[in-house]
């Protein structure tokens, strides 16, 4: 997972590209492979959980997200991190925390 | 009276402990496991968020008119509107529901990723307001390559 976190304009911009194939019931059968794609997965910042996402299988395979937050709001600055983690239909989990730019 | 602010103050408290674990980490497709498994976009919506009526005109979507590679195509969401949900929706795919965003109190609504479409079809963008309101808007992308058979 790649993560990029850049304050621009009093708004920070994270950036999101996940791994997985996002293989749902229908092209996991057709390709042979099995069932995996993320479930769910959450951005904090100074433990404040500033986006969520619940998705399913039809995004693309190695999903890309980009949101953007307030920082004054958030209470970030730059230097702190963002942390981001997913878990997928399997169960597995992965985590990564990235420094605000 | 004692009793009866005692038990209003039980009251409170017990919803205040409540709110934060549904504030935080709510999986959609725990809270709302039939929004998942709609076909059409109509369903789907209906069963996440209801019957009420959609604002139109807020939101833009940003996304290609033709889509070359169905596997992948970028779907930006975008309104001054403040949300805490957005839900995205298309009919290209054996099930509608894509994916649900929510935004804390600091979250900006200018989202982007990247979806599957196996076919032409339109993509509806829904979202919640702070103001207990439901936005949308709907976008046709044409498709010249089906994506991954999904």
């Amino acid at each position: 997972m790649k993560v990029k976190a850049k304050l621009k304009k009093g708004n920070v911009v994270v950036k999101i590209l996940a791994k997985s194939p996002m293989a749902g019931k229908e092209e996991a059968e057709k390709k042979k492979i099995k069932v995996e794609f993320i479930t769910h997965m959450t951005a904090k910042v100074n433990g404040k959980i500033v986006w969520e996402a619940s998705t399913g299988p039809f995004l693309s395979k190695n999903p890309y997200m980009q949101f953007a937050f307030n920082a004054e709001k958030a209470g970030a600055k730059k230097g702190d991190k963002v942390e981001v983690d997913w878990v997928d239909s399997n169960g597995k989990t992965a985590k990564k925390s990235k420094k605000i730019k | 009276m004692q009793r009866r602010k005692f038990l209003s103050l039980g009251a409170v408290a017990a919803a205040a402990s409540v709110l934060p674990g549904s504030l935080s980490a709510t999986d959609f497709r725990k809270t709302a496991p039939s929004a998942w498994k709609a076909a059409g976009s109509a369903e789907a919506i209906k069963a996440l968020y209801g019957d009420a009526k959609m604002i139109e005109g807020k939101i833009k979507i940003k996304a290609p008119k033709l889509a070359e590679n169905g596997g992948a195509v970028p779907i930006g969401m975008k309104s001054k509107v403040e949300v805490e949900s957005v839900a995205l929706f298309q009919d290209a795919n054996p099930r509608s529901a894509v994916v649900v965003f929510e935004l804390g109190e600091s979250g900006v609504f200018d989202l982007k990723t990247k979806i599957k479409m196996r076919k032409t079809a339109n993509v509806t963008v829904v979202a919640k307001g702070r103001d207990g309101k439901l936005y949308s808007a709907v976008q046709k992308v044409e498709v010249s390559i089906g994506g991954c058979g999904g």
